[in-house]
């Protein structure tokens, strides 16, 4: 009866570009969510079928309270791909903010400029 | 591009010798040269007689003037192809491709119309760690050019299309819209077409079922105690 998060690291790493222990447990996370969206999404939608019987209800309501915590999908957090870090990281380029800088700058985004209204 | 808008093809060959500065070392044409001159003339000496007794192609001239355009008969709507950038020559160059491309297709085309810029804005602190006080700004400006083609064939439409993607232009992103009509008595169509397409989804659909043991009388209970969920309890 074990919880290890060592479950769902991968034989193999599947990542490239910059990695780190914390970008490596972000990906398992990512990939556990994706696993077992289907189980999660089935559960949550016994527990709130108000026709099932009670029981089958709080049954649901255990077991989902049960799955692993890398499974839920709050757990997944947007890093930088270039640093790994967690702050600041911009949706377009999925980069922190001081790495868009120096890589704007550098000319590496294609379109951004420096700006001047 | 194309700075050039004279729309005579007399200005075009005024502009064309402008263009080719090359000066015309052609002899007099009163005196017959002797047989001993190759047949084929020198690139210089060809170039330079352009303006006086030979032009070139008539496409060839088309590039140096507006864009030529079918007129639409009943202007209905066929195909919206948006073209994006983040540079002024490229999305113009391409759209100037287009407006031709769809002329020797036979589509009338309306545009390019440019629609409204997206202009995108990011301010950060220079420094990598607090110091917000300075900070820099960075922007990031799309372009959009709108050609519309106009009761097109979709055929044709489709490769106008094909033709733009095969010759894609850096830097330049498209996106097509594209609309069919149809008469009205579309129904009975896609009914007698219903057939053939049952048979081509045939293959696909047999793919699809339900278990014979997948009944209502199956419990919920059952479905939380299998082996499946039962496996993950122990996770």
């Amino acid at each position: 009866m074990s919880k290890a998060a060592s479950l769902f690291h991968p034989k193999r790493l599947n990542l490239s570009g910059f990695v780190n222990t914390r970008v490596i447990r972000d990906n398992n996370k990512r990939m556990a969510v994706e696993q077992h969206e289907p189980e999660r999404q089935a559960l949550r939608y016994m527990i709130r079928n108000t026709s099932l019987p009670g029981r089958v209800r709080a049954q649901a309501q255990l077991q989902l309270s049960q799955m692993h915590s890398y499974t839920r999908p709050t757990q997944v957090k947007n890093r930088c791909v270039a640093s790994g870090h967690v702050r600041s990281v911009f949706r377009d380029f999925r980069i922190n903010r001081f790495q868009f800088r120096m890589q704007a700058l550098s000319g590496h985004l294609p379109g951004v400029k420096k700006a001047s209204w | 591009m194309f700075a050039n808008k004279t729309r005579s093809l007399l200005g075009a060959g005024k502009n064309l010798r402008k263009l080719i500065a090359i000066p015309n070392s052609r002899s007099d044409p009163t005196n017959p040269e002797p047989s001993s001159e190759p047949r084929v003339k020198e690139w210089a000496e060809r170039l330079g007689a352009l303006g006086k007794d030979t032009r070139l192609p008539r496409s060839v001239q088309a590039i140096y003037m507006r864009p030529l355009r079918r007129k639409a008969e009943y202007g209905l709507p066929v195909c919206d192809l948006q073209l994006r950038s983040y540079t002024v020559e490229n999305v113009e160059f391409f759209a100037d491709f287009a407006v031709r491309a769809a002329y020797y297709l036979n589509l009338p085309v309306s545009g390019p119309v440019p629609l409204p810029r997206i202009v995108e804005r990011w301010t950060v602190p220079r420094s990598n760690f607090v110091h917000k006080k300075s900070q820099e700004n960075f922007e990031r400006i799309t372009l959009r050019r709108l050609v519309q083609i106009k009761d097109g064939n979709p055929k044709a439409v489709q490769a106008w299309l094909a033709f733009l993607r095969k010759h894609a232009f850096y830097g330049v992103g498209m996106k097509a819209n594209i609309w069919e009509h149809d008469s009205l008595d579309v129904g009975k169509s896609m009914d007698e077409s219903l057939p053939e397409i049952e048979k081509t989804l045939g293959s696909h659909l047999a793919q699809f079922g339900q278990r014979k043991d997948n009944s209502i009388e199956q419990k919920m209970f059952d479905t939380l105690d299998n082996d499946r969920f039962a496996e993950r309890k122990n996770l």
